[in-house]
């Protein structure tokens, strides 16, 4: 009986080194594929900016770019702006999220679950569009706000003006506040409620309590927030460009665009390169730090008892107060955008709401849009709307099976490098991209294409996508599939009958939040973008910057409503799966 | 000390009219199944929940009344509490774990006794010594001992504990339950101690209260709850039992499959009611030979489950399973006939309705 078992082993033993092997192979194969496609990039950003000229032309390397960018006066002020806004938007972003997050999670707030939903929404306006709506209200040319004031009290002079850096940071700020929301909300719900009620039992007052123990103990996720935060900060395009360049309030990430985009003149990748590699250095830096952060915050999650869900605070009479904190920020989120792009997407032209103006309401601007553009961007998005969300899972669905499922010895390196997008700026991600398809289009002939599109796409959401495919496979317990392998049954049928039913539907909804977010992309979009390859987010673009406000407002009103009621309709299937996207950003 | 009161939370009643006064230096168990409203009796007294009805007083202060309109918060009230999670402060080490009580809480003491008063406490504990170490770093059995001490550092007049030894392992649980006992006992606390665990509840209490569906069923001395249950509730909660359905046939008897039983039949339980006879394991005697002086039946070993010191029987008598506990050493086999003792004195009997 001995002898057999142990002979069974031996063989048991034997074949599982053979498969190993072979997981060992195909691991390694996804180790290399996500190093060019997350390196890459990198590397082309490096090497543009050694290089002068144009991309493809070769010659030496050369720090003329570096030289010619850090000695000019200009772009210390460049830093100097990027430094304030990305400050300004980390603030104005924690002083909405953190009081949201208490509220939504501690208190008996009325309407909870509308507000998430709307804070979900919230990340589904694209963040142009939101930029854009409020110029239509606060610009001090044609802004609504700054007509009426200057009509009613006689003025000749704007009220206010979006066009400074606090206008900046707080349309930015206003922007994160979603994100910052569901990463703070994660990390307050890890924390055992019972810390906090072991100090009211020894005769600690609320307070101190907050101070003494909530803050210590989430101090690691909240300071992990900021740096994420500020890092995004530093790369965001879209506000800076809309509002920032008009103004000549230059930061990094504009400057790099202008560089590769400029009005007129001819594109200078090298200069864009040295901007570039401060940009980068800054992003890995801060990564650092936030992986450092978070695994400091991991630490202090101690196992909890049964669960026993705290008492909610009783907000009492100050239930309005907080109700009315919570409309004020969908509000500048949400309401106001949606509702100023309504109104200019009825109008011929911007105008305050008057007798004369409600007569000209109507569906024109809609009915024309197709005078104004034809159906490829159309076809693009649905092509990257499709193809984004099913490239990033499949990968994501691959490197996490290696990395919680498997021994492999570097599944950690491999889960890294599915996390470092989430550190790279999406328009060092374009221009690194374009670059390479500039200079190297022998061997990589997709410049202008939509597919270029789609690779920067899935380059940059296989961060998201590996986060949410490690925590679905986590969920499954390993028994479960041992258990099917126990009952006599392959790899294959467990992998298919077992494990794939389970982790479907947090698939599907990934498939879903990815495919929403290529359909609002416009940083990568642009910056790889030509007459082809167009798509609705660059149409608008191209829209505003032509001066069609009521063209604008109309796409716009359509992108939004599109996006609303695919999450409304999802939301509803998936009510039985719990929170849709939660996480996304 | 005096604490009663009843909730009506929406629409479920989670305690439906507790009475129940805990006396000085008392170690006093509230025993039940999940969902019996125990720990919410317990978290009302910590102040975590809020009670809507009634009166709650510890050490004669009244510290919940909704028709006072009176409510003091967890902070103010002289309590200390040990979680079934443990609770202890990843960002502090032992030392100010225990100390933060006396250093941030309601008893704040002169810096200079501190020290003194946080040694004192864990060595009580037997954690004297590892003051300094970070409290991720410990285990499951000393956390609870840092949970401990950092309850009792502030003298509190109640010391509120929920299902404290539960995450522990069997040994550690076994251990830990006779240090609890000795450690309550030797620093003079009064004790609230919730558990679902019976055996836990009968070797920890100087008072069990039982409790089911928001209600307190029975509330005695241990080994009262364990020879006389009050119903058929908690002799089914408390200790193995074997139950036999019968019929009152007058006052002191009670027809069974196992034959007419001379018992005496509770008051209220008229001639022909329905009723449960039930007895312990423990209590059912068999044997190889015949015995005399009581009623004894033939019946059939059907198995026999054998546990070093002692030994599980099922004996089958009138189509009736009865399972007897015997000494480990018994030499009945399964197949065997033998007979069944069952001392009347032993029967307990319960209304159906129960």
């Amino acid at each position: 009986m001995a002898n057999v078992k142990a002979a069974e082993l031996s063989a048991l033993g034997g074949a599982t080194r053979e498969r190993a092997g072979g997981i060992g192979l195909f691991a390694g194969g996804l180790l290399t594929l996500l190093l060019v496609m997350v390196g890459v990039p990198l590397v082309m950003v490096v090497l543009m900016s050694l290089r002068t000229g144009f991309p493809g032309e070769g010659g030496p390397l050369t720090l003329a770019n570096f030289a010619a960018v850090y000695s000019a006066p200009s772009t210390y002020k460049i830093l100097l702006n990027t430094l304030q806004f990305a400050c300004g938007t980390v603030v104005v972003a924690l002083a909405f999220a953190v009081p949201l997050v208490w509220l939504l999670n501690r208190t008996d707030i009325p309407f909870k679950n509308t507000i998430y939903v709307l804070m979900i929404v919230g990340i589904l306006v694209p963040v142009f569009l939101r930029t854009i709506a409020w110029i239509l209200l606060l610009s001090p040319r044609i802004g609504l706000v700054n007509q009426w004031a200057m009509q009613l009290f006689g003025l000749d002079q704007p009220v206010i003006s979006l066009y400074n850096i606090p206008g900046m940071a707080f349309i930015q700020g206003v922007s994160f506040v979603p994100s910052a929301f569901f990463m703070l909300g994660a990390a307050y719900r890890t924390m055992d409620p019972s810390l906090e009620e072991a100090a009211y039992t020894s005769g600690v007052s609320k307070l101190q309590t907050f101070l003494r123990i909530n803050v210590p103990i989430t101090w690691p996720a909240i300071a992990g927030v900021m740096v994420y935060l500020f890092m995004s900060a530093i790369a965001v395009f879209e506000v800076p460009a809309i509002i920032g360049y008009p103004a000549r309030i230059l930061v990094l990430s504009a400057s790099i665009f202008t560089s590769t985009n400029p009005p007129t003149g001819l594109p200078n990748y090298g200069i864009a390169g040295a901007y570039g590699a401060v940009m980068l250095g800054a992003g890995l830096l801060l990564a650092y730090f936030y992986v450092r952060l978070v695994q400091h915050g991991k630490k202090y999650t101690v196992i909890t008892g049964r669960g026993y869900r705290p008492r909610e605070i009783a907000l009492g009479k100050w239930k309005w107060a907080a109700l009315a904190f919570s409309f004020l920020y969908l509000s500048m989120e949400v309401f106001i955008p949606f509702l100023v792009l309504l109104w200019a997407s009825l109008l011929p032209h911007l105008q305050l709401p008057s007798a004369e103006a409600w007569e000209q309401i109507s569906l024109n601007n809609f009915a024309t849009i197709f005078d104004f553009v034809d159906a490829l961007p159309f076809i693009n998005t649905a092509i990257l709307m499709i193809a984004v969300p099913t490239l990033t899972m499949l990968l994501s669905v691959l490197v996490s099976w290696i990395v919680v499922r498997t021994q492999v010895s570097f599944r950690g390196s491999l889960d890294t490098i599915a996390f470092l997008p989430h550190a790279i700026p999406s328009i060092l991600l374009g221009v690194g991209l374009a670059y390479l398809s500039l200079a190297y289009r022998v061997y990589f002939p997709v410049y202008g294409t939509v597919i270029i599109i789609a690779i920067a796409h899935t380059i940059s959401w296989i961060a998201y996508g590996t986060r949410t495919t490690n925590g679905v496979m986590i969920q499954v317990h390993r028994e479960l599939e041992e258990a099917g392998k126990v009952a006599g049954a392959s790899t294959a049928r467990v992998l298919g009958r077992i494990v794939l039913p389970l982790v479907a539907s947090g698939i599907f909804n990934s498939w879903i939040w990815i495919s929403m977010l290529a359909y609002r992309e416009v940083t990568m979009a642009l910056t790889l973008g030509t007459r082809k390859n167009v798509v609705i987010s660059t149409i608008v673009w191209q829209f505003w910057g032509s001066g069609w406000v009521p063209q604008v407002a109309a796409l716009g009103v359509i992108l939004v409503l599109f996006a609303v009621v695919v999450v409304g309709i999802l939301k509803i299937v998936f009510a039985r799966y719990g929170e849709f996207g939660a996480d996304g950003h | 000390m005096r604490k009663w009161f009843d909730s009506r939370r929406g629409r479920v009643e989670a305690l439906r009219g507790i009475d129940l006064e805990v006396a000085e230096k008392e170690f006093c168990v509230l025993l039940g199944p999940s969902g019996c409203g125990k720990t919410t009796t317990l978290r009302s007294v910590a102040g975590l929940e809020k009670p809507d009805a009634g009166e709650l007083e510890i050490d004669g202060t009244l510290v919940n009344s909704p028709t006072k309109g009176v409510y003091v918060p967890t902070e103010k009230r002289d309590i200390g509490m040990v979680f079934q999670s443990y609770a202890i402060w990843p960002h502090m080490n032992v030392f100010n774990n225990v100390a933060f009580p006396l250093i941030k809480g309601r008893r704040k003491i002169a810096k200079d006794q501190i020290a003194p008063k946080v040694s004192a406490a864990l060595k009580l504990v037997q954690l004297d010594g590892l003051e300094d170490r970070p409290a991720t770093d410990l285990s499951g059995g000393q956390q609870q001992r840092v949970a401990m001490a950092r309850a009792m550092v502030t003298e509190p007049k109640i010391l509120l504990m929920d299902e404290p030894l539960s995450n522990l392992d069997a040994r550690l649980r076994e251990q830990m339950r006779v240090e609890l006992r000795k450690i309550t006992k030797a620093a003079g606390l009064t004790t609230l101690y919730v558990t679902h665990d019976q055996a836990e509840a009968l070797s920890l209490g100087d008072r069990v209260c039982v409790m089911n569906e928001g209600e307190i069923i029975q509330i005695a001395q241990p080994q009262e709850i364990y020879a006389r249950p009050a119903s058929l509730f908690v002799a089914q909660f408390v200790g193995e039992m074997n139950f036999v359905k019968g019929e009152v046939k007058a006052k002191d008897r009670v027809d069974c499959p196992l034959g007419a039983m001379a018992v005496a039949v509770p008051d209220g339980l008229a001639a022909g009611t329905g009723v449960t006879l039930a007895i312990r394991p423990e209590h059912v005697k068999i044997s190889p030979a015949p015995s005399h002086g009581v009623a004894t039946r033939l019946g059939k070993i059907t198995s026999k489950n054998y546990l070093g010191d002692a030994a599980l029987l099922e004996v089958e008598v009138n189509g009736v399973t009865l399972l007897a506990k015997l000494a480990g050493d018994t030499e009945l086999t399964v197949g065997q006939n033998a007979v069944v003792e069952l001392p009347e004195q032993r029967w307990h009997v319960f209304a159906e309705s129960d």
